[in-house]
């Protein structure tokens, strides 16, 4: 049984709900001490291949069971609930903090600032088990911030997964990267109806 | 091009009066703090360098990091030598002002100046090398000035504890009579965790090296002083037309006799660069082929029917009665190099011929930023050039035989 919902699977797929990981800015993902650089990236698939652990997963430094990861979305997101499946004997998170829309925080401002939600994590190896978010807070998530501060008493955190469940919008809280600016202003640029061959003027 | 704040930990403790690095410890570092400062910002003009001392009365940032070079500079002047150095605090707060720099999609990078002897244990540093990984900080660490025991030891450690995928180096400079700034040239610090060199670095090495050595023509460098260079290469142009038509001149007058061996050195004497005359023995070797006079008349002809060459060499004529008077043979031979050499110019130009020149051109590429002479592709270009140029010395030869 891949989910806890009281229905049988087979009537819908449920891998199209937690399918919000294609709307994540992969490229722009990153993990505050993570061991492998660059390793945040391969925990975003599909809900079908979310304990295939053959390829990379996430892991922390040796001792310092700390992780924070930076996810950007490519538009903005809703955000029902979220999965996470982490690594056997200990090396799973046990707490989840999120903060939403901020960028470029590090430890010291995750541990000092107030999270949006909060979580108390179980060891969820199996990938069934997922935590509601306060979906009112989470209606227009451009990016999304999770802290990991401890784990179940292992040396370092593992995670294999993390799965997104809700709704994208097309949206995009994108800074306008095109602009013109003038310095000084061209006639030519600002044709009057008048000029270009008359007709009635009015003031809006 | 790797976007990135970098944070600068000079040290400005009593230790840097000394002079064993010239003209002292200070002034050392601070002319590699100015070099370090102009190749980050070359790199990348997004990129921003802070300044902090670590010695004195305490940890103080000169300035924030900036992309302005002005303001980095202006703030080295007039700073004070006293005090001991505090290392860790230094690098604390080097990470608490990367920590607020405004663009937050750049890498951070942490360069120290450990000149005077460490205080800290091992175990502090290290603690503060992993809190750096743990924020992915870079860390480079200039070893230079006093070297006591464990001094070493402890920096290699908190190498250790900081490097992570090898972004982070250190550099053991020991003072002799190279400069602090030019060691530090050909470091990652500078080429930037092997990317392959930055514009700047390269071109300032490359400057250095050139210096004393010239392989090229006349002593100039072409990318140094292009006008010097052309202005030399034009004269040396004149002069050698001006030979050829006094030649040419001569020939006509003199009668022909044996070319032969006694060709090579004439024409060495009237040849002033090793350019030219590598232009003319060229010439010459095809001269030996020729086994007639009417051959050579044929080529006067010829080359008399080409355009400006040979109708400059007309104006010139008077010139060479004295010369030909003295030495028939030389005249000979300056007559025939004057025939094959227009035939050459006005079929290949000049500046074909100095390309054609191989050691000029890898001359040249090497001291090209960005362009590395063994590289294949480079190879490949130069033996083409090459080739082509002797496969254009080849048909000559054939041309000349067939008449």
């Amino acid at each position: 049984m891949a989910c806890t919902h009281d229905h049988s699977c087979e009537d819908h797929d449920c891998s199209s709900n937690w399918s919000l990981y294609k709307h994540i800015d992969l490229p722009k993902v990153t993990a505050l001490n993570e061991a492998n650089p660059g390793s945040v990236k391969s925990v975003f698939k599909a809900w079908e291949e979310r304990l295939n652990s053959s390829g990379e997963n996430l892991e922390s430094n040796e001792g310092d069971p700390e992780l924070l990861v930076y996810i950007p979305f490519t538009s903005d997101v809703k955000i029902k609930s979220v999965s996470v499946v982490g690594g056997a004997d200990g090396a799973s998170p046990s707490k989840m903090r999120v903060f939403i829309n901020r960028d470029g925080i590090d430890f010291s401002d995750a541990q000092s600032m107030q999270p949006v939600q909060e979580w108390d994590l179980i060891e969820n190896l199996q990938g069934v088990v997922e935590y509601q978010t306060r979906y009112s807070k989470f209606q227009s998530v451009a990016s999304i911030t999770l802290h990991f501060p401890e784990s179940f008493g292992g040396d370092t955190t593992q995670i294999h997964y993390i799965g997104f469940k809700g709704e994208a919008t097309q949206l995009k809280r994108d800074v306008v990267a095109t602009i013109v600016y003038e310095i000084t202003p061209n006639p030519s640029d600002h044709k009057t109806r008048a000029e270009t061959g008359g007709g009635l003027s009015h003031v809006e | 091009m790797v976007l990135e704040a970098t944070m600068i930990c000079i040290d400005n403790s009593e230790w840097m009066r000394n002079g064993d690095y010239s003209p002292s410890r200070f002034q050392a570092q601070a002319d590699a703090v100015n070099l370090i400062c102009g190749a980050k910002t070359q790199s990348n003009p997004e990129n921003t360098v802070g300044v902090l001392t670590m010695a004195g009365k305490g940890v103080r940032v000169l300035v924030t990091p900036t992309s302005d070079l002005g303001k980095i500079l202006a703030c080295m002047h007039g700073l004070e030598i006293g005090g001991e150095m505090n290392l860790a605090a230094g690098i604390q707060v080097a990470q608490l002002a990367l920590k607020h720099r405004q663009n937050k999609k750049q890498q951070q990078r942490i360069i120290v100046f450990a000149g005077s002897p460490i205080k800290h244990d091992k175990k502090s540093l290290e603690m503060i090398g992993r809190k750096l990984k743990k924020n992915s900080v870079a860390l480079d660490i200039v070893n230079f000035g006093e070297d006591d025991e464990g001094k070493m030891e402890k920096l290699e450690a908190l190498l250790a504890a900081v490097n992570n995928n090898d972004t982070s180096h250190i550099v053991h400079v020991s003072a002799g009579p190279n400069a602090l700034s030019d060691v530090l040239m050909s470091t990652p610090i500078f080429t930037g965790d092997g990317e392959g060199g930055s514009g700047f670095a390269a071109a300032a090495a490359a400057a250095a090296a050139a210096g004393g050595v010239s392989g090229f023509e006349f002593g100039v460098d072409p990318n140094l002083d292009p006008e010097l260079a052309l202005a030399l290469r034009v004269s040396m142009e004149e002069e050698r037309a001006r030979q050829e038509a006094a030649a040419k001149k001569a020939a006509e007058e003199a009668s022909k006799q044996e070319k032969g061996g006694e060709e090579q050195s004439s024409s060495q004497e009237a040849t002033m660069t090793e350019h030219a005359s590598g232009g003319t023995s060229e010439a010459d070797n095809k001269k030996n082929d020729l086994s007639d006079d009417d051959n050579a008349l044929l080529q006067q002809a010829l080359a008399m029917s080409m355009d400006e060459p040979a109708s400059s060499h007309d104006l010139q004529d008077m010139e060479m009665p004295d010369v030909a008077a003295d030495d028939p043979e030389l005249a000979l031979a300056l007559q025939l190099s004057v025939q094959d050499s227009t035939k050459d110019s006005s079929s290949q130009t000049d500046m074909s011929k100095l390309l054609a020149d191989q050691s000029f051109v890898s001359s040249i590429l090497a001291s090209l930023p960005g362009v590395d002479p063994n590289d294949p592709s480079v190879k490949e270009v130069l033996a083409s050039m090459q080739s082509q140029s002797e496969k254009q010395d080849e048909d000559k030869a054939t041309e000349e035989e067939e008449k």
